[in-house]
């Protein structure tokens, strides 16, 4: 670890069986390269790719293999501002990092520059907030009884009156 | 063990009906067909809520027990035929019948299986629970040659629009069956951000069967209760309430 | 309580999304958006989109593919995903640890106790708990259950994608002998939450043990049967073999796992790599195979399966007497810390990242579903072959909707 030892932004931990490494955005690509191609390392397999939103700053973190070590390897980019959070993307190395990236973007809006095809996979494609977030709240955070905090969208009924209404024939946006 | 465990299901007039009164057990007794003619949905089961008490006593109607239910809204009200097909007033009835016949017989579901739910769907089309005791086997691809849409799993916002559409291209007579929780009524989903929380919001639903996922048995069961729909042509036509519906004062 | 003001009603548009009506038409209406995008929807003479849609017999479960044919040919293909993307992450974060065991449940919904099995290792790792051990071999003994009657149902649906119609009935006998077994004990067919924190659910009764005795004593000549109708097929054989190929280089940059990877030659196994529960002391092999292709999948499912049946053996055998579940407090509150947890899924490598805030409610808990990986395969695979054998070399990646698109 001593070669990429000195791009670290934090102390290397170790817990359990996983070593966790800190580093800033922009050391992305030469440590995740170092550690794929050197053979002192040889992490070759991606397990997981996935973004953090802590309350303040955002985070990406991948896991890694190795066939040398039995210990896997955390690496988590941190720093990056909640408004414009931007990372150097891994796709030149893995491809399969592409639909990971895809989904980090998706759920948190981090950019990940150099992935070929940044766009929604989860949500559908106009679809304007990022879930993940911890600022997007669901119902569910406001409400702590049944009804309280948002409205149901059910369409009332006098008791004993004909349910015979004429079906909406437009897409599907329901009657409000 | 030995009381009946359905009231819906005890035959009227009640002379010597089984203590247990299963829907299996009349297969073997009506000669063809799925259920027999007597037996319907007579009264909605109202269970009494014994759990809580609201905060404001005047909601919820102030305790009185719950509405009736909407099918039942469909019996007092008007029962004559309501399909497309109203030149069919002048055949008498007989007719009638026996296109219902034929129709509850060969429903052809489309397969629609979205998630967990599509699992049980399969098993029950399966050699163990067989679906194509009741002749709905073929499981179409095409939305063209389906009579019943088994809406089976979770529906998301972004499945809702092609959903839909696959409704809105089956012909009519077409039924749709609501499976799952999450299709009945968002399920374990229902705060989530991207799931509709449930089919009846965008789709008209003839029959829901709960459960997380559902048995085999209990769909077999929902479906055979799709069957007694048609046959008593109650079956919503073409005149259906899309969204879920809850009696005013609530 | 939150400020009333960023309470999401759910009428928000942003919460209650109106589908575009053209979200499923195969050219997207707005300009490209990505370099990919545009390489993608570029026509070339001849070619032709061709829109597999979200609802079609051999995609497992709602997976849209937007294939680019140039007659029979397919030349590119662009997977759309989410059709069934249902916020399991933000739903986990929104309650309790336990919670989260019966929200992730439905993410692999075959084999849920996979899936099931992530929240649970990931609390057991950050709170430093040791599993009972009769708890662990209980564990192991479902999870290999459900491995075999995942891959049963992977090989009836294999054949079913080819066109065969009898081998998925087969399957599901076998499947739905397993899946009772596991109702006796779990309550459940499929989504069984039946894994605690800790633990399990409940102890083995006489139900399970005697369905269990029954079906092992057939499940080595039901295996056979079901094979001997697909293995030397000379249709099912030709139609596989050959295609599909992934070599060991585009694997492993693919990030695939599971059955993919090992049919490739390489053995990359998480029971063996990184041992977990109690399967350093069980006694099986990593069955692997080089060609790569549909063929060798399948044969190492079914290699796959006959370890499996050995597994089961050895945990009935000596499965030791004790409690079933480690004496943990209601409510837990775990002290902030990261944790990734993996597992051997039946399709492949299933990690989970949790991290823990000091609360009650996991900060962020993030499953990941080797089917993900494994169906970017997709890409690389398919081009080149004609529609038809496209169908069976999506099926032969055994991908599993709910996971994908969580």
């Amino acid at each position: 670890m001593e070669a990429v030892g000195d791009r670290f932004s934090g102390p290397l931990r170790q817990r359990q069986d996983t070593t966790e490494i800190r580093i800033r955005p922009q050391h992305v690509a030469e440590v995740m390269r170092t550690v794929n191609e050197d053979d002192a390392f040889r992490f070759e397999i991606l397990a997981d790719l996935c973004g953090v939103d802590t309350g303040t700053e955002m985070q990406v973190v991948y896991h890694l293999w190795s066939a040398l070590t039995p210990d896997w390897l955390r690496v988590i980019v941190e720093g990056l501002s909640r408004d414009d959070p931007r990372v150097p993307s891994v796709t030149f190395l893995w491809n399969g990092a592409e639909w990971a990236e895809r989904e980090a973007y998706d759920m948190f809006g981090i950019i990940f520059e150099g992935n070929r095809d940044l766009r929604r996979i989860y949500m559908p494609p106009d679809y304007t907030s990022f879930p993940l977030r911890k600022d997007f709240l669901l119902p569910d955070d406001a409400a702590r009884s049944p009804g309280e905090g948002f409205r149901h969208v059910e369409q009332p009924h006098q008791p004993g009156e004909s349910l015979r209404r004429p079906v909406l024939r437009q897409g599907t946006s329901e009657q409000q | 063990m030995s009381e009946p465990v359905n009231d819906n299901d005890k035959q009227r007039g009640g002379a010597a009906d089984p203590p247990i009164y299963m829907a299996s057990d009349t297969l073997s007794q009506a000669q063809g067909l799925a259920v027999p003619p007597e037996q319907s949905v007579d009264e909605p089961i109202v269970v009494q809520n014994t759990l809580w008490s609201a905060a404001n006593p005047q909601a919820y109607a102030g305790g009185a027990p719950s509405q009736i239910t909407h099918l039942r809204a469909l019996e007092l009200g008007d029962k004559s035929d309501n399909g497309r097909w109203s030149a069919l007033d002048i055949i008498p009835t007989k007719a009638d019948y026996v296109l219902d016949l034929i129709r509850l017989n060969s429903l052809w579901p489309l397969l629609s299986g979205l998630a967990c739910c599509a699992m049980e769907m399969i098993s029950a089309a399966t050699s163990r629970n067989d679906m194509d005791r009741f002749n709905m086997f073929p499981f179409r691809a095409s939305p063209r040659q389906a009579d019943v849409l088994i809406v089976a799993g979770t529906l998301t916002t972004k499945m809702a629009g092609p959903l839909v559409r696959l409704w809105e291209q089956m012909p009519e007579p077409k039924w749709c069956v609501a499976m799952g929780d999450c299709t009945c009524s968002g399920g374990r989903y229902k705060r989530s951000y991207a799931t509709v929380e449930g089919i009846d919001r965008v789709l008209p639903v003839d029959v829901y069967v709960p459960g997380c996922p559902p048995r085999p048995e209990g769909l077999i069961y929902g479906m055979m209760k799709l069957q007694q729909l048609i046959r008593e042509r109650r079956g919503h036509w073409a005149d259906r309430a899309v969204g879920p519906t809850v009696p005013l004062g609530v | 309580m939150t400020d009333p003001t960023i309470i999401r009603s759910l009428d928000d548009p942003d919460i209650w999304v109106e589908t575009p009506a053209t979200i499923y038409d195969a050219v997207p209406p707005y300009p490209p958006r990505t370099e990919r995008e545009a390489e993608f929807y570029d026509l070339r003479d001849g070619e032709m989109l061709l829109n597999l849609g979200p609802q079609h017999p051999s995609t497992h479960g709602v997976l849209r593919v937007v294939l680019k044919i140039d007659g029979e040919k397919v030349v590119d293909l662009d997977p759309v995903l989410g059709y069934l993307h249902r916020g399991v992450e933000k739903i986990c974060e929104n309650g309790d640890w336990h919670h989260a065991i019966s929200n992730c449940d439905p993410l692999e919904y075959v084999a849920s106790m996979f899936s099931e099995a992530m929240p649970v290792m990931v609390a057991e790792k950050l709170l430093d708990l040791p599993v009972p051990r009769r708890a662990e071999y209980i564990r192991v003994l479902c999870w290999e259950l459900n491995r075999i009657s995942s891959h049963a149902l992977y090989m009836g649906w294999q054949a079913l994608d080819l066109g065969g119609l009898t081998p998925i009935l087969y399957s599901f006998i076998e499947r739905d002998e397993i899946v009772e077994m596991l109702a006796a004990i779990t309550g459940q067919r499929l989504l069984f939450n039946y894994l605690r924190i800790g633990g399990v659910n409940g102890d083995l009764n006489h139900d399970f043990l005697s369905r269990l005795g029954d079906w092992m004593s057939r499940a080595g000549a039901q295996l056979e049967a079901s094979t001997r109708l697909l293995n030397e097929n000379e249709i099912f054989v030709r139609r596989m073999s050959g295609l599909g190929v992934v070599d060991r280089e585009t694997a492993l940059r693919t990030c695939l796992s599971g059955p993919v990877l090992r049919a490739t030659g390489v053995p990359y196994d998480v029971r063996r790599a990184h041992p977990y529960s109690v399967y350093p002391e069980l006694d099986f092999d990593i069955p692997t195979r080089t060609e790569g292709d549909s063929y060798a999948r399948y044969l190492l499912h079914i290699d796959e399966v006959r370890e499996s049946i050995r597994i089961i053996d050895q945990a009935l055998h000596e499965m030791p007497d004790g409690p079933i579940m480690a004496k943990i407090p209601r409510l837990i509150r775990i002290p902030p810390a990261r944790a990734w947890v993996a597992i051997e899924s039946p399709r492949g490598q299933y990690g989970c990242y949790g991290m823990s805030d000091g609360s009650d409610q996991p900060f962020r808990l993030r499953i990941h579903d080797p089917s993900f990986f494994n169906l970017q395969a997709m890409t690389d695979m398919l081009p080149g072959n004609l529609i038809a054998d496209s169908m069976a070399i999506m099926a032969s990646l055994d991908p599993i909707m709910g996971g994908i698109d969580k």
